[in-house]
Protein backbone atom coordinates (compact mmCIF):
# COMPACT_ATOMS: atom_id res chain seq x y z
CA UNK A 1 0.00 0.00 0.00
CA UNK A 2 1.60 3.02 -0.85
CA UNK A 3 0.39 6.48 0.38
CA UNK A 4 1.65 9.19 -1.23
CA UNK A 5 3.25 12.43 0.59
CA UNK A 6 4.35 14.04 -2.54
CA UNK A 7 1.62 16.20 -4.44
CA UNK A 8 0.62 14.04 -7.57
CA UNK A 9 1.80 17.14 -10.00
CA UNK A 10 4.21 17.72 -12.11
CA UNK A 11 5.27 20.64 -9.75
CA UNK A 12 5.21 17.36 -7.37
CA UNK A 13 7.72 15.11 -9.41
CA UNK A 14 9.71 18.51 -10.36
CA UNK A 15 10.25 18.65 -6.03
CA UNK A 16 10.85 15.29 -5.57
CA UNK A 17 13.23 14.98 -7.78
CA UNK A 18 15.02 18.03 -6.92
CA UNK A 19 15.33 17.30 -3.46
CA UNK A 20 16.39 12.97 -3.97
CA UNK A 21 19.05 14.43 -6.47
CA UNK A 22 20.46 16.74 -4.15
CA UNK A 23 20.30 13.78 -1.01
CA UNK A 24 21.54 11.48 -3.35
CA UNK A 25 24.25 13.18 -4.18
CA UNK A 26 25.14 14.04 0.11
CA UNK A 27 24.79 11.21 0.43
CA UNK A 28 27.31 9.11 -1.68
CA UNK A 29 29.70 12.76 -1.07
CA UNK A 30 29.22 11.18 2.40
CA UNK A 31 30.35 7.61 1.38
CA UNK A 32 33.68 9.11 -0.61
CA UNK A 33 34.29 11.55 2.23
CA UNK A 34 34.74 8.10 4.67
CA UNK A 35 36.07 6.37 2.34
CA UNK A 36 38.68 9.25 2.47
CA UNK A 37 39.95 8.11 6.25
CA UNK A 38 39.99 4.47 5.04
CA UNK A 39 43.74 3.98 4.19
CA UNK A 40 43.99 5.35 8.41
CA UNK A 41 42.31 1.81 9.48
CA UNK A 42 46.05 0.48 8.62
CA UNK A 43 47.58 2.85 11.36
CA UNK A 44 45.44 0.59 13.63
CA UNK A 45 46.15 -2.77 12.63
CA UNK A 46 46.72 -4.87 10.16
CA UNK A 47 44.89 -8.37 9.13
CA UNK A 48 47.82 -10.73 7.96
CA UNK A 49 45.80 -12.64 5.33
CA UNK A 50 48.04 -16.13 5.63
CA UNK A 51 45.96 -16.52 8.99
CA UNK A 52 42.93 -16.21 7.16
CA UNK A 53 41.64 -19.60 5.64
CA UNK A 54 38.82 -21.77 6.29
CA UNK B 1 -25.29 -41.45 -32.44
CA UNK B 2 -23.19 -43.60 -34.85
CA UNK B 3 -19.64 -44.65 -34.69
CA UNK B 4 -18.35 -41.28 -36.40
CA UNK B 5 -20.43 -39.03 -34.52
CA UNK B 6 -18.72 -40.05 -31.78
CA UNK B 7 -15.64 -39.93 -32.76
CA UNK B 8 -15.87 -36.40 -34.23
CA UNK B 9 -17.74 -35.06 -30.49
CA UNK B 10 -14.74 -37.00 -29.11
CA UNK B 11 -12.62 -34.66 -31.20
CA UNK B 12 -14.42 -31.81 -30.32
CA UNK B 13 -13.74 -32.16 -26.51
CA UNK B 14 -10.42 -32.98 -27.02
CA UNK B 15 -9.87 -29.62 -29.08
CA UNK B 16 -12.07 -27.07 -26.31
CA UNK B 17 -9.70 -28.63 -23.74
CA UNK B 18 -6.21 -27.31 -25.75
CA UNK B 19 -5.38 -23.72 -25.67
CA UNK B 20 -6.28 -23.44 -29.01
CA UNK B 21 -9.75 -22.05 -28.46
CA UNK B 22 -8.46 -18.95 -26.20
CA UNK B 23 -5.47 -18.07 -28.95
CA UNK B 24 -5.57 -14.76 -30.03
CA UNK B 25 -3.06 -12.51 -31.86
CA UNK B 26 -1.78 -10.90 -29.27
CA UNK B 27 -1.10 -14.23 -27.64
CA UNK B 28 1.33 -14.41 -30.98
CA UNK B 29 3.01 -10.73 -30.65
CA UNK B 30 4.40 -11.61 -27.52
CA UNK B 31 5.55 -15.20 -28.28
CA UNK B 32 7.40 -13.58 -31.39
CA UNK B 33 8.71 -11.47 -28.65
CA UNK B 34 10.02 -14.06 -26.09
CA UNK B 35 11.52 -15.72 -29.31
CA UNK B 36 13.30 -12.55 -30.53
CA UNK B 37 14.86 -12.51 -26.62
CA UNK B 38 16.03 -15.84 -26.56
CA UNK B 39 17.32 -14.73 -30.62
CA UNK B 40 19.38 -11.80 -28.69
CA UNK B 41 20.62 -13.79 -25.69
CA UNK B 42 21.82 -16.84 -27.67
CA UNK B 43 23.19 -14.89 -31.36
CA UNK B 44 24.25 -11.97 -29.97
CA UNK B 45 25.21 -12.96 -26.22
CA UNK B 46 22.93 -9.50 -25.08
CA UNK B 47 22.59 -10.92 -21.37
CA UNK B 48 21.95 -14.96 -22.08
CA UNK B 49 21.71 -15.53 -18.25
CA UNK B 50 18.86 -13.45 -18.53
CA UNK B 51 17.26 -13.36 -21.93
CA UNK B 52 17.17 -17.08 -22.32
CA UNK B 53 14.71 -17.24 -19.14
CA UNK B 54 13.30 -14.37 -19.88
CA UNK B 55 12.30 -14.98 -23.56
CA UNK B 56 11.64 -18.73 -22.52
CA UNK B 57 8.91 -17.79 -20.03
CA UNK B 58 7.46 -15.14 -22.08
CA UNK B 59 6.68 -17.72 -24.61
CA UNK B 60 5.04 -20.38 -22.46
CA UNK B 61 2.88 -17.78 -20.46
CA UNK B 62 1.56 -16.82 -23.57
CA UNK B 63 0.47 -20.09 -24.69
CA UNK B 64 -3.12 -20.26 -23.73
CA UNK B 65 -3.58 -23.39 -22.42
CA UNK B 66 -0.24 -23.82 -19.91
CA UNK B 67 -0.91 -23.66 -16.23
CA UNK B 68 2.60 -22.60 -15.45
CA UNK B 69 1.14 -19.10 -14.76
CA UNK B 70 -2.16 -19.74 -12.63
CA UNK B 71 -2.16 -20.14 -9.31
CA UNK B 72 0.07 -23.48 -8.04
CA UNK B 73 2.21 -23.28 -11.19
CA UNK B 74 5.94 -22.97 -10.95
CA UNK B 75 5.98 -19.45 -13.15
CA UNK B 76 3.49 -18.03 -10.89
CA UNK B 77 5.11 -20.03 -7.76
CA UNK B 78 8.52 -17.80 -8.97
CA UNK B 79 6.77 -15.06 -9.33
CA UNK B 80 5.91 -14.85 -5.50
CA UNK B 81 9.47 -14.57 -4.96
CA UNK B 82 9.50 -11.26 -6.70
CA UNK B 83 6.45 -10.28 -5.06
CA UNK B 84 6.77 -10.98 -1.55
CA UNK B 85 10.40 -9.38 -2.23
CA UNK B 86 12.35 -12.22 -1.87
CA UNK B 87 13.81 -12.39 -4.61
CA UNK B 88 15.70 -9.11 -4.69
CA UNK B 89 17.75 -9.20 -1.63
CA UNK B 90 18.97 -12.99 -2.37
CA UNK B 91 20.35 -11.69 -5.74
CA UNK B 92 21.98 -8.93 -3.91
CA UNK B 93 23.51 -11.43 -1.36
CA UNK B 94 25.29 -13.23 -4.44
CA UNK B 95 26.47 -9.98 -6.23
CA UNK B 96 28.23 -8.75 -2.71
CA UNK B 97 29.47 -12.10 -2.83
CA UNK B 98 31.28 -12.03 -6.38
CA UNK B 99 32.13 -8.28 -6.14
CA UNK B 100 35.35 -6.75 -5.62
CA UNK B 101 34.69 -3.46 -3.24
CA UNK B 102 38.71 -2.62 -3.82
CA UNK B 103 38.11 -0.28 -6.97
CA UNK B 104 35.58 1.76 -4.85
CA UNK B 105 37.52 2.22 -1.57
CA UNK B 106 40.81 3.12 -3.67
CA UNK B 107 39.56 5.78 -5.45
CA UNK B 108 36.45 7.72 -2.91
CA UNK B 109 36.75 10.81 -4.93
CA UNK B 110 34.99 8.89 -8.01
CA UNK B 111 32.10 7.68 -5.76
CA UNK B 112 30.69 10.90 -6.17
CA UNK B 113 29.76 10.01 -10.58
CA UNK B 114 27.55 7.18 -8.81
CA UNK B 115 24.93 9.70 -7.62
CA UNK B 116 26.01 12.35 -10.84
CA UNK B 117 24.78 9.06 -13.53
CA UNK B 118 21.28 9.46 -12.09
CA UNK B 119 20.30 11.93 -12.77
CA UNK B 120 18.46 9.99 -15.59
CA UNK B 121 16.20 8.93 -13.34
CA UNK B 122 14.85 12.17 -12.70
CA UNK B 123 14.19 13.39 -15.88
CA UNK B 124 12.21 10.16 -16.87
CA UNK B 125 10.32 10.50 -13.85
CA UNK B 126 9.60 14.40 -14.32
CA UNK B 127 8.52 12.94 -18.70
CA UNK B 128 6.40 10.28 -17.16
CA UNK B 129 4.49 12.29 -14.73
CA UNK B 130 4.39 14.64 -17.92
CA UNK B 131 2.60 12.91 -20.08
CA UNK B 132 0.33 11.38 -17.22
CA UNK B 133 1.64 8.86 -14.82
CA UNK B 134 0.78 9.09 -11.41
CA UNK B 135 3.74 10.02 -9.29
CA UNK B 136 4.21 6.64 -8.19
CA UNK B 137 4.10 4.94 -11.44
CA UNK B 138 6.52 7.97 -12.75
CA UNK B 139 9.23 7.05 -9.79
CA UNK B 140 8.92 3.74 -10.65
CA UNK B 141 9.43 4.30 -14.16
CA UNK B 142 12.30 6.62 -13.43
CA UNK B 143 14.69 4.08 -11.48
CA UNK B 144 14.86 1.91 -14.70
CA UNK B 145 17.35 4.49 -15.49
CA UNK B 146 19.58 3.17 -12.36
CA UNK B 147 20.51 0.34 -14.13
CA UNK B 148 19.98 -1.68 -11.75
CA UNK B 149 17.22 -4.92 -12.23
CA UNK B 150 16.41 -6.04 -8.75
CA UNK B 151 16.64 -2.48 -7.68
CA UNK B 152 14.12 -1.69 -9.99
CA UNK B 153 11.97 -4.42 -9.22
CA UNK B 154 12.41 -3.41 -5.52
CA UNK B 155 11.42 -0.06 -5.56
CA UNK B 156 8.34 -1.13 -8.23
CA UNK B 157 7.26 -3.49 -6.51
CA UNK B 158 6.92 -1.28 -3.33
CA UNK B 159 5.34 1.96 -5.63
CA UNK B 160 3.34 0.07 -8.76
CA UNK B 161 3.26 -3.22 -8.72
CA UNK B 162 1.04 -3.83 -11.37
CA UNK B 163 4.03 -2.19 -13.99
CA UNK B 164 6.45 -5.00 -12.55
CA UNK B 165 6.53 -6.79 -16.39
CA UNK B 166 7.36 -3.36 -18.46
CA UNK B 167 9.29 -1.68 -16.05
CA UNK B 168 11.61 -5.15 -15.75
CA UNK B 169 11.64 -5.77 -18.88
CA UNK B 170 12.40 -2.42 -20.09
CA UNK B 171 15.48 -2.30 -17.43
CA UNK B 172 17.32 -5.61 -18.23
CA UNK B 173 16.99 -4.90 -21.85
CA UNK B 174 18.56 -1.35 -21.97
CA UNK B 175 20.96 -3.51 -19.54
CA UNK B 176 22.01 -5.50 -21.95
CA UNK B 177 21.90 -3.13 -24.88
CA UNK B 178 24.28 -1.11 -23.18
CA UNK B 179 27.24 -1.31 -25.14
CA UNK B 180 25.22 0.16 -27.51
CA UNK B 181 23.54 2.99 -26.36
CA UNK B 182 26.27 4.63 -24.15
CA UNK B 183 29.03 4.51 -26.97
CA UNK B 184 27.43 7.46 -29.00
CA UNK B 185 26.53 9.60 -26.26
CA UNK B 186 29.95 8.92 -24.81
CA UNK B 187 31.66 10.29 -28.33
CA UNK B 188 29.48 13.24 -28.62
CA UNK B 189 30.14 14.92 -24.99
CA UNK B 190 34.17 13.76 -25.10
CA UNK B 191 36.83 15.34 -27.44
CA UNK B 192 39.54 12.36 -28.67
CA UNK B 193 42.62 13.68 -26.41
CA UNK B 194 39.76 13.48 -23.46
CA UNK B 195 39.30 9.86 -24.54
CA UNK B 196 42.96 9.13 -24.50
CA UNK B 197 44.04 10.15 -21.15
CA UNK B 198 45.46 7.42 -18.88
CA UNK B 199 44.96 7.07 -15.19
CA UNK B 200 46.99 6.75 -12.67
CA UNK B 201 47.41 3.41 -10.86
CA UNK B 202 44.90 2.95 -7.81
CA UNK B 203 46.07 2.58 -4.89
CA UNK B 204 46.31 -0.69 -2.54
CA UNK B 205 43.74 -1.62 -0.52
CA UNK B 206 44.17 -3.64 2.75
CA UNK B 207 42.63 -6.94 3.91
CA UNK B 208 41.23 -4.62 7.21
CA UNK B 209 39.78 -1.93 4.72
CA UNK B 210 37.95 -4.26 2.94
CA UNK B 211 36.42 -5.95 5.83
CA UNK B 212 35.50 -2.84 7.48
CA UNK B 213 33.81 -1.64 4.51
CA UNK B 214 30.64 -4.19 3.88
CA UNK B 215 29.90 -3.52 7.68
CA UNK B 216 29.96 0.36 8.07
CA UNK B 217 28.05 0.35 4.52
CA UNK B 218 25.57 -1.85 6.13
CA UNK B 219 25.08 -0.02 9.24
CA UNK B 220 25.00 3.36 7.83
CA UNK B 221 22.38 2.26 4.88
CA UNK B 222 20.28 0.61 7.80
CA UNK B 223 20.24 3.90 9.69
CA UNK B 224 19.57 6.31 7.24
CA UNK B 225 17.95 4.41 4.52
CA UNK B 226 15.76 1.86 5.66
CA UNK B 227 13.51 1.50 2.93
CA UNK B 228 16.83 -0.13 0.35
CA UNK B 229 18.18 -1.56 4.03
CA UNK B 230 17.53 -4.93 3.08
CA UNK B 231 18.69 -4.80 -0.45
CA UNK B 232 22.35 -3.32 0.73
CA UNK B 233 22.64 -4.94 3.93
CA UNK B 234 22.20 -8.46 1.64
CA UNK B 235 25.21 -7.42 0.04
CA UNK B 236 27.42 -6.12 2.14
CA UNK B 237 26.53 -9.43 3.95
CA UNK B 238 28.05 -11.17 0.89
CA UNK B 239 30.81 -9.65 0.66
CA UNK B 240 31.84 -9.79 4.02
CA UNK B 241 31.69 -13.78 3.41
CA UNK B 242 34.09 -12.77 0.43
CA UNK B 243 36.27 -10.39 2.19
CA UNK B 244 36.92 -12.35 5.09
CA UNK B 245 38.63 -14.97 3.32
CA UNK B 246 37.25 -17.85 6.16
CA UNK B 247 33.77 -18.44 4.72
CA UNK B 248 35.00 -19.38 1.06
CA UNK B 249 32.16 -21.83 1.04
CA UNK B 250 29.86 -19.50 1.94
CA UNK B 251 30.85 -16.74 -0.16
CA UNK B 252 30.94 -19.34 -3.16
CA UNK B 253 27.59 -20.59 -2.46
CA UNK B 254 26.05 -16.86 -2.26
CA UNK B 255 27.82 -15.99 -5.25
CA UNK B 256 27.07 -19.53 -7.50
CA UNK B 257 24.17 -21.53 -5.87
CA UNK B 258 22.03 -19.12 -4.55
CA UNK B 259 22.58 -16.92 -7.42
CA UNK B 260 22.38 -19.03 -10.32
CA UNK B 261 18.90 -20.78 -8.95
CA UNK B 262 17.47 -17.35 -8.19
CA UNK B 263 18.13 -15.91 -11.61
CA UNK B 264 16.48 -19.09 -12.87
CA UNK B 265 13.59 -17.68 -10.35
CA UNK B 266 13.78 -14.04 -11.26
CA UNK B 267 13.92 -14.89 -14.94
CA UNK B 268 11.15 -16.95 -15.41
CA UNK B 269 8.88 -14.83 -13.01
CA UNK B 270 9.94 -11.90 -15.10
CA UNK B 271 8.92 -13.39 -18.42
CA UNK B 272 5.33 -15.04 -17.04
CA UNK B 273 4.27 -11.83 -16.14
CA UNK B 274 4.45 -10.49 -19.84
CA UNK B 275 0.67 -12.05 -21.03
CA UNK B 276 -0.19 -10.59 -23.95
CA UNK B 277 -3.29 -8.79 -22.75
CA UNK B 278 -1.46 -7.29 -19.78
CA UNK B 279 1.76 -6.30 -21.92
CA UNK B 280 0.31 -5.17 -25.05
CA UNK B 281 -1.07 -1.62 -24.92
CA UNK B 282 -0.17 1.66 -25.04
CA UNK B 283 1.28 2.43 -21.55
CA UNK B 284 4.09 -0.21 -22.44
CA UNK B 285 5.52 1.40 -25.45
CA UNK B 286 5.64 4.60 -23.51
CA UNK B 287 7.42 3.06 -20.52
CA UNK B 288 10.05 1.75 -22.98
CA UNK B 289 10.41 4.82 -24.11
CA UNK B 290 10.89 6.88 -20.64
CA UNK B 291 13.33 3.69 -20.03
CA UNK B 292 16.04 4.83 -22.79
CA UNK B 293 15.48 8.73 -22.03
CA UNK B 294 16.65 7.25 -18.56
CA UNK B 295 20.09 5.31 -19.39
CA UNK B 296 20.04 8.65 -22.56
CA UNK B 297 20.15 11.01 -19.61
CA UNK B 298 21.97 8.97 -17.01
CA UNK B 299 25.20 8.24 -19.34
CA UNK B 300 25.25 12.24 -20.38
CA UNK B 301 25.01 13.45 -17.25
CA UNK B 302 27.84 11.27 -15.58
CA UNK B 303 30.15 11.93 -18.66
CA UNK B 304 29.37 15.71 -18.02
CA UNK B 305 30.51 15.42 -14.31
CA UNK B 306 33.41 13.42 -15.03
CA UNK B 307 34.66 15.96 -17.07
CA UNK B 308 34.23 18.70 -15.28
CA UNK B 309 36.57 16.09 -12.48
CA UNK B 310 39.01 16.25 -14.98
CA UNK B 311 39.18 20.06 -15.35
CA UNK B 312 39.25 20.29 -11.68
CA UNK B 313 41.88 17.76 -11.03
CA UNK B 314 43.59 19.07 -13.95
CA UNK B 315 43.87 16.29 -16.66
CA UNK B 316 44.05 13.42 -14.68
CA UNK B 317 40.47 11.72 -15.17
CA UNK B 318 39.14 10.56 -18.12
CA UNK B 319 35.60 11.27 -18.59
CA UNK B 320 34.47 8.13 -20.30
CA UNK B 321 34.82 6.33 -16.64
CA UNK B 322 31.62 8.80 -16.14
CA UNK B 323 28.79 6.61 -17.82
CA UNK B 324 29.98 3.96 -15.32
CA UNK B 325 27.93 5.81 -12.59
CA UNK B 326 24.90 4.35 -14.12
CA UNK B 327 25.37 1.04 -12.28
CA UNK B 328 24.89 -2.41 -13.95
CA UNK B 329 27.84 -3.95 -12.77
CA UNK B 330 29.97 -4.71 -15.11
CA UNK B 331 28.55 -3.84 -18.21
CA UNK B 332 28.74 -0.19 -17.55
CA UNK B 333 32.47 -0.22 -16.43
CA UNK B 334 33.24 -2.64 -19.60
CA UNK B 335 31.30 -0.23 -22.02
CA UNK B 336 34.15 2.41 -20.93
CA UNK B 337 36.97 0.18 -21.40
CA UNK B 338 35.89 -0.26 -24.39
CA UNK B 339 35.41 3.10 -25.89
CA UNK B 340 38.88 3.91 -24.07
CA UNK B 341 40.94 0.94 -26.30
CA UNK B 342 39.53 1.78 -29.44
CA UNK B 343 41.49 5.18 -28.96
CA UNK B 344 44.76 3.44 -27.02
CA UNK B 345 44.99 0.11 -27.16
CA UNK B 346 47.18 -0.09 -23.88
CA UNK B 347 44.49 2.37 -22.43
CA UNK B 348 42.93 -0.04 -19.37
CA UNK B 349 40.13 2.16 -18.09
CA UNK B 350 38.10 -0.99 -16.59
CA UNK B 351 39.78 -0.56 -13.49
CA UNK B 352 39.21 3.21 -12.82
CA UNK B 353 35.75 2.54 -14.23
CA UNK B 354 34.91 0.01 -11.40
CA UNK B 355 34.65 2.51 -8.62
CA UNK B 356 32.12 4.86 -10.17
CA UNK B 357 30.36 1.47 -11.64
CA UNK B 358 30.03 0.01 -7.84
CA UNK B 359 29.14 3.43 -6.37
CA UNK B 360 26.32 3.46 -9.00
CA UNK B 361 24.62 0.28 -7.50
CA UNK B 362 24.54 3.09 -4.00
CA UNK B 363 23.62 5.77 -6.14
CA UNK B 364 20.85 3.86 -7.33
CA UNK B 365 19.92 2.38 -3.76
CA UNK B 366 19.92 5.92 -2.42
CA UNK B 367 17.76 7.42 -5.29
CA UNK B 368 15.57 4.46 -4.81
CA UNK B 369 15.48 4.99 -1.17
CA UNK B 370 15.13 8.55 -1.10
CA UNK B 371 11.96 7.83 -3.27
CA UNK B 372 10.32 5.31 -1.56
CA UNK B 373 10.50 7.41 1.51
CA UNK B 374 8.98 10.55 -0.11
CA UNK B 375 6.62 8.81 -1.57
CA UNK B 376 5.23 7.30 1.59
CA UNK B 377 5.73 3.82 0.28
CA UNK B 378 5.62 1.49 3.67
Amino acid sequence: MTEITVPNTVEGAVVLSIIDFVLSMVFIAGIGVMLHFFPYLNHIGEIKEDDLSE
Amino acid sequence: MDKYDQIKSFLLILFQQTGLTEIWWGNLVMMFVGAWLVYLAITKKYEPFLLIGIGFACIISNVPGSDLTQPGGLFYIAYQGVAQLIVPPLIFLGVGAMTDFGPMIANPSLVILGAAAHLGIFVAMIAAKVIGFPINEAGAIGIIGGADGPMAIYVTMKLAPHLLPQISVAAYSYMALMPLIQPPIMKLLTTKAERQIVMDMPRFVSRLERIVFPIVIAVVVNLLLPPVAPLITMMMLGNLFRECLLVDRLADTAANEILNIITIVLTVAIGSTMEASQFLNWQTLQIIFLGLVAFVFGTASGVITARIMNKISGGKINPLIGSAGIASVPIAARVSHMVAQRENRHNYLIMHAMGPNLAGVFGTAISGGIMLALLGAK
